[in-house]
């Protein structure tokens, strides 16, 4: 290999290892500058928490540009011009390599020349790359390393308006309070409980709805009228559980009337029907055993307790029918399977009424939700309202103003439409967290949900200015004065033409030898200056 | 072909040591001085002291030429020296039959080495005369060009001091100096070894160390050691940097210079970085030795304007700012 060759390879060399270093140091700098966005969003997102969707896009646009600066410094290569000149510093060659560069690159026949390029080949075999430029951890990957170490911490910062970035968390565009949360959830679970009413699907759509809520698909009122829907076919089927607990207490103390019921109506009373139940079994069981008079007082008293017509109690007063005519008519197989249903019926009514109690609760739990959101629905509604007044009443008063000063040309001043001024409210994104949004309804009259009627106040039709401003005439003028002159504009500024250095000067080249003569004694000298300089204008700033 | 060079190179080092350590054998100190007079020399330059009386210019002088196998001549500048007293004369001869003829009488700048002692003090007029000595290497009178003898070195000094009656050199004529050195005091120690060599019966005697044929071939060496572009374009970059216009104009220039230096400080800087390079055992220049000649290079080829001189500014401080305002090559 030749010494230019040797040269030129070793440069190479140290090329690469001098980008390598390069792109490390300025990578974990770029990481370091790069971490301090995301770093900062997340501090802003502990007290503005901010949408997934924003967060996604921030961060989606965070790593394109950190890719592209990534790909731009790895394509940046170093000439070996600069590897030479950096060897040359650093290996205090006094510019060796560099010369050397310069005269294989631009050849001369000169043996000095051939002498420089031996000696420089000879410096490259002494020297090696990876000493000179040995590899580093620079201290700003230990920045970088902490401020990741912060994001991290940061993330799982135990504060409930905390949402963990890492585990694809975010605040959700419209957050419930608190107290809002726990009726949906309870909701939620007492009509999950009430399986036997198979009201699962209700408790889904309640889910679904607040799910779309806090995703910003729906706003607020309609959240409110969707869980309105939501009780309507909740309240479908419903038991009458004032009328059942008379019918059963009737029922009671007409079994009251024979011993052999008596345990049964006790329990009955204390809307114990489960007891009432096995009791009513036992009654069934033990039939057989007791005498013609007790069975005639039970057939009494069943049939007694038979004759209190109640909705939702049909099946048991049959049964409890049925059970009568069986004892009346000695059949008393007849009337223990009429007593086992009748038990039957019982335990069903159980369960129904507990479930009607859980849906009670459930619909009282979403009835507070809705009305809830409706509140802060129209508290929203009544903030932009309030605005937009202003707005009105400001432009109302800017125009009316322009009227006094007969700029409006015998027009009538206008009040500010509503629904036309601010198309900002229907642009806004529904929801950042913790603010609900108005949604897209406007204009006046029409309550939160956006439905005419309601108690919300009634915007009545702007009003209007009915003044025409007239033309006044004052003494000295010919006509009506209806044809003011308007001025278009202010006076011009302009500057003369004449250039100030293309003055002549009228003195003599004598004249001007002898001026620009230089005789003035060094002692002299910073006096005069300091003269012209006091007596010079000042600068104005 | 390397250790030819090689070889020229080590007999350079050495005979520029030899010469140094002669001189130093008398001139005490001004280390810096004495290389700047001999690279001067070699360069093909002349050269400018400046200091105040009795620091041994003149003695510098005169044991630079002793060392060498050179001839000497002094001049020392009054007011009332004339041209003819520098270049010589045509005097009216008579031959052996009595004929009248004209002979050219060769004055004392008619030497390998003169001494223009306190050259400000003479009229521009007779200062001009150099001129033409100074770069040309010929004198011309009358109608006739009489070549100098090579190497033709002259050393001129100025006192700084003391203005009254002197006429400052104008700028060509600055120009043409290679470099200005500035002579300063000596040191405690320097002036103690003064003393002990000085007040002692026996002075120290120099020996001839370097011939006339010598001093021609280290020249010859000097010119051969190649620069490379880069290095030179950080020479003409300094250089351009002088002078207060754009583009290459900096701060300190635009507010104090009012002209920069000419092609001739280019010239300088790139030869003394030629020698520099030599006598670091070098083949080729470095930017190192660029910024190293600068200041003496460059300190006289810059003319302050009225608010530079006003406030003292010293050329050396505008030269350190473009040195360290200019970037080197990479």
């Amino acid at each position: 290999m030749s010494d230019k060759d040797t040269i030129i390879s070793w440069l190479e060399r140290v090329e690469r290892r001098i980008r390598a270093n390069r792109l490390f140091q300025e990578l974990t700098v770029g990481l370091t500058l790069f971490l301090t966005f995301p770093l900062a969003l997340k501090i802003w997102d502990l007290f503005y928490p901010l949408r997934g969707r924003t967060i996604s896009i921030v961060v989606g646009v965070w790593m394109v540009s950190f890719a592209v600066y990534f790909v731009w410094r790895l394509l940046q290569k170093e000439t070996l011009g600069q590897a030479a000149a950096s060897v040359d510093r650093k290996a205090g060659l006094h510019d060796e390599l560099k010369t050397a560069l310069w005269f294989i690159r631009n050849p001369r026949a000169s043996d000095w020349v051939e002498a420089q390029i031996q000696r420089a080949a000879r410096s490259t075999r002494m020297l090696e790359p990876e000493r000179l430029f040995p590899r580093s951890v620079p201290r700003t990957s230990y920045i970088a390393a902490a401020m990741i170490l912060v994001f991290v911490i940061l993330n799982f910062v135990p504060l409930s308006w905390n949402h963990n970035w890492l585990q694809l968390q975010a605040a959700p565009a419209f957050s419930l309070t608190d107290k809002e949360e726990a009726a949906m959830k309870q909701a939620v679970e007492l009509l999950q409980k009430a399986e036997k009413l198979q009201q699962n699907e209700l408790a889904e759509r309640i889910e679904d709805i607040v799910k779309q809520l806090q995703e910003g698909k729906i706003d607020a009122s309609q959240a409110a009228a969707m869980l309105d829907d939501v009780q309507s076919k909740l309240d479908e089927g419903n038991l009458d559980l004032g009328s059942i607990n008379d019918g059963l207490e009737e029922i009671a103390k007409d079994l009251q009337n024979s011993n052999l019921t008596k345990a049964t109506a006790d329990a009955m009373m204390q809307k114990q029907l489960d007891l009432a139940a096995d009791e009513l079994r036992k009654l069934a069981e033990k039939l057989g055993l007791n005498t013609p008079e007790a069975n005639k007082e039970l057939q009494q008293s069943l049939q007694q307790a038979s004759q209190n017509p109640r909705p939702g109690l049909e099946e048991l007063l049959k049964q409890l029918k049925e059970a009568a005519e069986s004892l009346k008519n000695q059949d008393q197989q007849n009337a223990q399977d009429s007593l086992d249903k009748a038990a039957q019926e019982l335990d069903k009514l159980e369960d129904q009424m507990q479930a009607q109690q859980l849906k009670n609760l459930a619909s009282e739990q979403l009835q507070s939700l809705e009305q809830s959101l409706r509140q802060r629905q129209q508290n929203s509604q009544g903030k932009s309202q309030q605005q937009r007044d202003a707005q009105q009443k400001s432009q109302a008063g800017e125009k009316g103003k322009a009227g006094e000063k007969g700029e409006a040309k015998g027009g009538q001043p206008q009040a500010g439409q509503p629904g036309q001024d601010e198309p900002g409210d229907d642009e806004r994104a529904p929801g950042e967290a913790g603010e609900p949004q108005g949604g897209s309804q406007q204009g006046s009259g029409l309550n939160p949900s956006g439905q005419r009627g309601g108690n919300a106040p009634r915007e009545g039709a702007p009003t209007e200015l009915d003044v025409k401003l007239q033309q006044e005439k004052l003494a000295g003028m010919q006509d009506k004065g209806s044809k003011p002159e308007d001025i278009e504009e202010a006076s011009k500024q302009e500057r003369s033409k004449l250039d100030y250095r293309n003055v002549k000067s009228e003195l003599s080249p004598a004249q001007k030898d002898l001026l620009n003569q230089d005789q003035i004694p060094w002692e002299y000298r910073p006096l005069i200056k300091n003269y012209f300089q006091a007596i010079r204008p000042p600068v104005k700033k | 072909m390397s250790t030819a060079i090689d070889q020229q190179i080590e007999t350079f080092q050495e005979q520029f040591k030899r010469v140094r350590d002669e001189v130093g054998k008398v001139i005490v100190g001004y280390t810096e001085i004495i290389d700047g007079v001999i690279m001067s020399l070699l360069a093909s330059g002349h050269v400018l002291l400046e200091g105040v009386p009795g620091l041994g210019k003149t003695k510098l002088v005169s044991t630079l030429s002793d060392v060498m196998h050179l001839k000497f001549s002094r001049i020392q500048f009054t007011p009332d020296l004339m041209p003819a007293d520098i270049t010589g004369t045509n005097v009216v001869q008579e031959d052996a039959l009595g004929e009248k003829f004209l002979e050219f009488q060769p004055g004392p700048i008619f030497s390998n080495i003169v001494l223009a002692d306190e050259v400000n003090r003479a009229t521009p007029k007779t200062q001009s005369a150099l001129l033409e000595a100074m770069e040309e290497r010929s004198v011309t009178v009358g109608k006739r060009t009489h070549k100098l003898d090579s190497p033709f070195f002259v050393l001129a000094t100025q006192n700084p001091l003391e203005m009254e009656g002197t006429y400052p050199l104008p700028e060509a004529q600055l120009d043409r100096f290679f470099v200005k050195l500035k002579v300063d005091y000596p040191t405690i120690d320097s002036m103690h070894t003064i003393m002990n060599r000085t007040t002692k019966i026996k002075e120290p005697e120099v020996n001839r160390v370097l011939s006339q044929g010598e001093v021609l071939e280290m020249r010859k060496t000097v010119r051969a050691v190649p620069i490379a572009r880069p290095v030179q374009d950080y020479a003409i970059r300094i250089t351009l940097a002088t002078h207060p216009q754009p583009p290459y104009a900096q701060p300190l220039t635009m507010k104090y210079v009012r002209y920069g230096s000419s092609p001739r400080g280019a010239q300088a800087l790139v030869i003394g970085g030629k020698i520099r390079a030599l006598l670091n055992n070098r083949v080729h220049v470095s930017c190192d030795d660029i910024r190293t000649v600068a200041f003496g290079a460059l300190r006289h080829r810059i003319l302050l304007n009225f608010e530079g001189e006003a406030e003292r500014v010293d050329t050396d401080t505008i030269i350190k700012g473009i040195l360290d305002n200019t970037p080197e090559p990479n």
